[in-house]
C-alpha cells in the first residue's frame, strides 16, 4: 500500500524560516522524519513527500491548497499523513487543512500534532495523533502514527479515540454505559454536591457577533421570515409539520394582509388554531403594510420565506438559514423580520 | 437556526419569538419576546403593531449579543 | 407508610386470553420479532386488596401490589391515515436482533395487543386502546392473588443519616393535549394541579400512565414509571450516599413563556420545600419541553439547589458539534442518554406486530437501518436505560 507524506520547508530539508515562502513541491519517496515513519510503517511505502513554505501556504491557502490536491489526486495514496507539526501552529494549520480537504475527497488522512495547536481544530473528519508540544516528541510519536496509518491504508476500524490512539473529533456517538442513564445522573449530582462538577455533553456553540444597525429603517428593504410553517391555504407545495426538508418563498405583491382564506399555518409543534383564525398573528403582514405606507420602512420585499422549525436537524436548518440569507443579500433586503414560535 | 444565518450574511435579523432562551442558545442576537407560541404577535392589531414597532427599533440599535427585548403593554 | 412490592413468576402468565377490540400475540423471549406502530407498555399488576392497579381515585404506593415477573404488554394502533397526529412518529419495539439492544423488552414475554382504529377518530381510538390496556395488564396479573410471591420489596423511607446529602427527582411530564399528554391518577398531566410532591412509591405504583405517542424514543412509556430506575436507584442509596427526598412531578410543554418562567419557579419551590439540597431533572419528549427542563434547572441553581439534568441529543450524526434544544449556562451537569440521529443496523424480523407498514411507507420486515429515535424509550430521559452519547 501507498502513503504519502506532508512535511513543512523545514522538515522536509529545503530550509529554515528564510525558505518559508517556497510554494509547493512533489519529491520522491521518504524524506526527513519520513524515514523514521517509513520503518514503522506496516506494508506501508511512503511513495512521495509533498512540501510547503508555512508562510506560502497561510498567505496562499486556496493555491497551495489546490496544488497539494492536485499532487494527491495524481496518484492516490492510500493514505496521507501529515506532520507531526509538534506545537507549530502554521505548521500545524496547513496539516490540519490539507488533511480535511483530502478526508473530504475519500482520501484516508491522518495528522499529528499537539493538541492544542489550533490545526486540530481545521482537520474537521480527518484523524489526528497528538503529540508532544516539540520536536522532542518524535521518537514518541512516530509509532503511534504510523500504526494509526497502517491501519487507516488497511481499511480497518480505528475504534473509540482511546482505543485508536488519536484525538476525539467531535461526532457525538452513541454507546451502551456501564451504569444507566439515572445512576449516571446519581453519580454526577453527588460528585457536584461534593464540589465536583462534571458533564457528559456541554453546551458550546458557535456564535455569530450581531451586524451592526440598519442605519435608516425609512430606506431600507425589509423581508418577513417565517419558522412558524406559513403557507397558502391548502399546503401546495406540502411544507412538512416536523421535520421540514426544505423552505418555500411565497409572493407577496398586491397582497396587504394574510388573510384567513388564503393562508394557513401547518406547524406541528404548536395548536395553531389561533393562528389560523388569522394567519398575521404569525407573519404580520398587514402591520407590515401599514408602516411601509406611513414610510417607518423604505419598502417590504416582494416575498416572505417560510419553513418549520421543529424536530429539523440543526445542520439542515443551517443550510435553510444561509440559502436563505443568500437570496436575501441578492435582492438588497437591509433588514429581516423573523418570526418564531 | 435562520437568524443566525442571515445575520452571518451580514443582514440584521430581528426575531420575535416567545421562546427567548431557546433563541439566545441558538444565536440570536436581536430577540423581541413575544406573549406566546401559538401568536407571537399576540392576538390583535393593536398588540401586533406594539411589537412589530419595538422590532423595527431593535433593528435600528446597536446591541450586544443574545440581547432580548420585552414588549411593554 | 411502607409499601410492598411482591413478585410472581411469568408461569402465571393466563396461556388463554381474549381482548375485544384487539389481535393477541404472546412472543416468547428471543423471537425474531418486531412490534410497531406501539403506543405503551405496562406490567402486569394487581393489588390484592380490590383497589385499582392503575388507580384514578385514592392514593397509589401504599399496601401491598403483585407484579407478575419478566411479562409486559405492549399496545399497538396504526392511526387512521387522512387524520393521523401530527407529532405521531414510528414507534418500534424489536425483540432481537440489533435494535432489541435499545428496547428492553426482548427477554421478556411481550403480550402484543394491536388495536384497529375505531369510526370515531383518533382520541377516541386512542381512549379505548389505552384503557383496555391498562383493564388487560390487571387481569394478566390475577393469578398471582392465589400464589405464594417469589420475592416481597417494601419501599420506605427511614429518616437516613443527617450528613447526607438531601437528593430529590423532579420528574417531568408533558401535556400537549390529547394524544400528547402523562396522566396522573388518570388526569391529563396539564390538570393535575403540578407541580406537586409525591411519595415516590406513588411513581412505582402506577400513579403516572402513559399517553403520548410523538417522540418514540424520547418518550415516557407507563412501564418506566412502573420499573422507574431513578426512583428505584435513589432507594437503593437512601441511607448510603444520600437522603432520598421524594419526587416533584412537574409539567412539560407549558405554552407561553411566562408559564414556562412561573412553573420553572414553582418546581424550584418544591424543591426548597422537599429541603432538597440537590435534585435530578428528567425530560419527557421533545422540542420546547426541553426549554421547560432548562429553565427548571435555572431557577434551581438561582434557589440554591444543585442540578444535574436528563436529556437527550439530536446530532447529525456527519456533525461535530453536539446538539441540545435548549441549554443554560447553570446546565453544567448534564447525562446524555444518547444521539437520537444515529441508525441502528438493518435487521430483518421473521415476523411483524402491530401493522406491517410503516408510516413512512417501508415495509416494517426490510426497512433498512432505522434511527434510534424510532425505537419506543431507547433514548428515554429519565435515565431508564443505559444508552449514552460521548465524543469521539
Amino acid at each position: 500500500m501507498k502513503a504519502v507524506h506532508y512535511l513543512n520547508q523545514f522538515f522536509a530539508g529545503l530550509g529554515g524560516e528564510d525558505k518559508a515562502e517556497t510554494p509547493p513541491v512533489r519529491l520522491d519517496g521518504a524524506v526527513g522524519p519520513g524515514r523514521g515513519l517509513a520503518a514503522e510503517l506496516e506494508d506501508v511505502d511512503i511513495v512521495a513527500t509533498i512540501a510547503c513554505g508555512d508562510d506560502y501556504f497561510a498567505e496562499h491557502e486556496d493555491e497551495a491548497l489546490a496544488t497539494l490536491l492536485a499532487y494527491l489526486e495524481e496518484d492516490p495514496p492510500d493514505v496521507l499523513v501529515a506532520g507531526p507539526a509538534f506545537g507549530s501552529g502554521r505548521y500545524g494549520y496547513a496539516c490540519g487543512t490539507l488533511v480535511a480537504a483530502a478526508a473530504e475527497r475519500g482520501i484516508a488522512s491522518v495528522a499529528a500534532m499537539h493538541p492544542e495547536n489550533p490545526g486540530v481544530d481545521a482537520a474537521g473528519k480527518a484523524y489526528v495523533v497528538p503529540t508532544a508540544v516539540n520536536v522532542a516528541g518524535m521518537r514518541d510519536v512516530l509509532p503511534r502514527l504510523a500504526r494509526v496509518a497502517s491501519a487507516l491504508a488497511a481499511g480497518r476500524e480505528l475504534g473509540t479515540p482511546d482505543q485508536g490512539g488519536y484525538l476525539p473529533r467531535g461526532f457525538r456517538r452513541n454507546y451502551f454505559a456501564e451504569k444507566t442513564g439515572a445512576e449516571r445522573a446519581i453519580d454526577l449530582l453527588l460528585a457536584k454536591l461534593g464540589g465536583e462538577t462534571r458533564t457528559e455533553v456541554g453546551g458550546g456553540l458557535d456564535r455569530v457577533e450581531p451586524p451592526a444597525a440598519v442605519p435608516d429603517l425609512s430606506q431600507a428593504l425589509v423581508a418577513l421570515v417565517t419558522e412558524a410553517g406559513c403557507v397558502p391555504q391548502g399546503n401546495p407545495d406540502r411544507l412538512p409539520a416536523v421535520r421540514a426538508q426544505g423552505w418555500f418563498r411565497y409572493d407577496l405583491t398586491g397582497e396587504e394582509t394574510l388573510s384567513a382564506a388564503r393562508y394557513e399555518s401547518v406547524h406541528g409543534g404548536f395548536d395553531v388554531t389561533l393562528a389560523n383564525e388569522d394567519p398575521n398573528r404569525l407573519v404580520p403582514l398587514d402591520t407590515a403594510r401599514e408602516l411601509e405606507r406611513e414610510g417607518r420602512i423604505g419598502r417590504l420585499h416582494e416575498a416572505f420565506y417560510t419553513t418549520t422549525g421543529n424536530g429539523t436537524p440543526v445542520v439542515t436548518s443551517t443550510r435553510f438559514g444561509r440559502e436563505i440569507a443568500g437570496e436575501l443579500r441578492e435582492a438588497g433586503v437591509g433588514a429581516v423580520l423573523l418570526s418564531g414560535t | 437556526m435562520l437568524a443566525k444565518e442571515i445575520e452571518r450574511a451580514g443582514i440584521p435579523t430581528v426575531y420575535v419569538t416567545s421562546l427567548p432562551t431557546v433563541a439566545t442558545m441558538i444565536g440570536a442576537n436581536r430577540i423581541i419576546r413575544g406573549p406566546a407560541i401559538t401568536h407571537p404577535f399576540g392576538l390583535d392589531a393593536d398588540e401586533r403593531r406594539r411589537i412589530v414597532e419595538r422590532a423595527f427599533e431593535l433593528l435600528e440599535t446597536e446591541v450586544e449579543p443574545n440581547t432580548v427585548w420585552e414588549v411593554a403593554g | 407508610m411502607a409499601w410492598e412490592l411482591a413478585t410472581f413468576p411469568s408461569d402465571l402468565l393466563p396461556s388463554q386470553l381474549e381482548v375485544e377490540g384487539a389481535d393477541v400475540q404472546v412472543v416468547r423471549p428471543g423471537e425474531p420479532v418486531r412490534v410497531t406502530h406501539v403506543l405503551d407498555a405496562v406490567e402486569p399488576r394487581i393489588r390484592p386488596d380490590g383497589r385499582a392497579a392503575f388507580p384514578t381515585k385514592g392514593k397509589a404506593g401504599e399496601g401491598r401490589t403483585n407484579r407478575l415477573d419478566g411479562v409486559v404488554v405492549l399496545s399497538c394502533l396504526d392511526f387512521a391515515e387522512e387524520e393521523r397526529p401530527l407529532h405521531e412518529q414510528e414507534s418500534i419495539v424489536d425483540l432481537a436482533g440489533p435494535g432489541a439492544e435499545f428496547t428492553p423488552f426482548g427477554d421478556e414475554t411481550c403480550v402484543v395487543l394491536t388495536f384497529r382504529p375505531g369510526e370515531a377518530g383518533n382520541e377516541d381510538a386512542e381512549a379505548a386502546a389505552r384503557k383496555t390496556t391498562l383493564r388487560v395488564a390487571e387481569e394478566l396479573a390475577r393469578p398471582t392473588l392465589d400464589a405464594e410471591p417469589a420475592e416481597v420489596e417494601t419501599f420506605e423511607l427511614g429518616a437516613g443519616d443527617e450528613n447526607l446529602p438531601r437528593v430529590g427527582a423532579l420528574i417531568q411530564l408533558s401535556d400537549l393535549g390529547p394524544l400528547y399528554h402523562l396522566y396522573v391518577y388518570g388526569t391529563p398531566a396539564g390538570q393535575a394541579g403540578l407541580p406537586r410532591i409525591v411519595d415516590p412509591a406513588e411513581l412505582l405504583d402506577g400513579a403516572v400512565t402513559s399517553g403520548e405517542y410523538h417522540w418514540a424514543a424520547m418518550r415516557n412509556p407507563t412501564i418506566f414509571f412502573q420499573r422507574n430506575t431513578l426512583v428505584r436507584s435513589l432507594y437503593a442509596e437512601h441511607g448510603k450516599r444520600l437522603r432520598f427526598a421524594d419526587v416533584v412531578l412537574m409539567r412539560g410543554y407549558e405554552q407561553s413563556a411566562d408559564d414556562k418562567q412561573r412553573a420553572a419557579e414553582a418546581a424550584a419551590a418544591r424543591a426548597q420545600e422537599l429541603g432538597a439540597d440537590g435534585v435530578v431533572i428528567t425530560t419527557d419528549a421533545g422540542g420546547n419541553s426541553h426549554t421547560d427542563v432548562m429553565l427548571t434547572c435555572r431557577a434551581c441553581e438561582r434557589a440554591g439547589i444543585r442540578t444535574t439534568v436528563i436529556l437527550a441529543e439530536e446530532t447529525d450524526p456527519e456533525s461535530t458539534r453536539p446538539i441540545l434544544t435548549d441549554w443554560v449556562p447553570e446546565a453544567d451537569s448534564i447525562v446524555s442518554t444518547g444521539n437520537l440521529e444515529e441508525q441502528v443496523e438493518e435487521w430483518k424480523p421473521e415476523r411483524v406486530l402491530g401493522g406491517d407498514t410503516l408510516l413512512d411507507g417501508t415495509a416494517a420486515a426490510s426497512a433498512g437501518p432505522i434511527p434510534v429515535r424510532n425505537y419506543l424509550g431507547a433514548a428515554n430521559q429519565m435515565g431508564q436505560l443505559t444508552l449514552g452519547a460521548r465524543t469521539e
